[in-house]
């Protein structure tokens, strides 16, 4: 059985710190901000995001965490669509059914991960826990996990081998 | 908004004639390439910030401090650029400095009409006339930093008045920025000089 931390209630978050967690989820307009269109710089801002607040406390490393998560399969998607564009517009290969599906999937994706994220923007905003699909349980898991004492690895010096 | 350059006593001749000959080497080349990376994540968090507002009213206050930091560091950078402080300007937003500082209350609220008013409307009756102003401003003040060089060069000291215009140019461009970041609800005044709540 694991034990965890317990989760914080709203009264008990500060503004500032539900705005630093409901800010993770807006790092999916980081390519919209930059105007250049690629989708990896969506994942880039999530990890930079992740990486500079996480220290504020657990319930910003949840969110932060769970945004980063959950831009990976979005991101992929996204550069796929990009990649095969452009390989389909400089060789001037045709624009098959194939490709309109899987336009039509990735757009679906966005779209669910657009609503996905805005839900758990304002749910951050009011000091409350969303948990996406998969990876809300995976960043739970990982920030709130109680890791046992001396769980952690200490590096140690030995003498050398016969 | 206080910003405040420290007028020196006396400034090296020293480091003037460095950073006139090699300040591009050791400042702008290592501050303006990290400023690039920081500025583009600094346009990141103003985009995020800008929809935050919009929906809250409230501009973040982490994303605040970070552009306020943001704008500590290029001050640092101006004013060594501009001669008016010596010393090496240090590099990062949470980085303090002996010559310059910069206090920017965070505002509680922010008016969501008037920040929609200057995303639309804000080319026409911020950037337009103050712009037009600064302009030929800084055509001034860069007559005047020429000026100063020599006088530094010769007596070790920056004059009052050239010192101020200078001061005042980076004063006004920073005011204006600021508005139209949606960091304040005032809009800048046609002066660089100091107002009289900020002293």
């Amino acid at each position: 059985m694991m034990d965890y931390h317990p989760l914080p209630q709203p009264d008990q978050i500060e503004t500032r710190i539900k705005e630093d967690a409901m800010g993770a989820y807006f790092m999916m307009f980081a390519t919209m901000a930059m105007g250049i269109p690629l989708p990896i710089l969506n994942l880039v801002a999530a990890i930079i995001y992740y990486y500079v607040n996480r220290d504020k406390g657990k319930f910003v490393q949840f969110h932060t965490l769970q945004s980063l998560y959950s831009q990976i399969p979005v991101t992929l998607l996204n550069s796929g669509l990009v990649a095969w564009t452009i390989v389909n517009l400089v060789k001037d290969l045709d624009f098959t059914g194939f490709y309109w599906g899987y336009l039509v999937m990735v757009a679906a994706a966005n779209l669910v991960y657009f609503v996905f994220s805005l839900v758990g923007a304002i749910r951050a905003r009011k000091g409350l826990f969303y948990y996406f699909l998969f990876f809300g349980k995976l960043a739970y898991y990982q920030v709130y996990r109680i890791r046992p004492e001396g769980g952690q690895s200490v590096m140690r010096n030995k003498p050398p081998g016969p | 908004m206080k910003l405040s350059i420290q007028h020196q006593e006396s400034y090296s001749r020293g480091e003037l004639l460095l950073r006139t000959f090699f300040g591009w080497l050791y400042i702008l080349i290592p501050h303006g390439f990290l400023l690039m990376f920081v500025g583009l994540w600094g346009a990141i968090l103003q985009f995020v910030a800008f929809w935050v507002i919009l929906f809250t009213g409230r501009y973040p206050q982490s994303m605040f401090e970070f552009q306020v930091g943001l704008m500590k560091w290029n001050l640092r950078v101006s004013a060594r650029m501009y001669n008016v402080s010596d010393g090496y300007p240090a590099f990062g937003v949470k980085s303090t400095d002996e010559y310059t500082d910069l206090d920017i209350p965070y505002p509680e609220k922010v008016s969501r009409g008037l920040m929609l008013l200057r995303l639309f409307f804000g080319i026409f009756y911020v950037y337009l006339p103050h712009m037009f102003i600064l302009m030929f401003r800084a055509w001034f003040v860069g007559i005047l930093t020429f000026l100063a060089w020599w006088v530094v060069l010769f007596t070790a000291k920056y004059p009052n008045f050239m010192f101020d215009w200078v001061t005042g140019q980076i004063r006004w461009q920073l005011r204006v920025s600021l508005y139209m970041m949606y960091m304040t609800d005032t809009y800048p005044p046609f002066t660089g000089d100091e107002l009289a709540e900020e002293v």
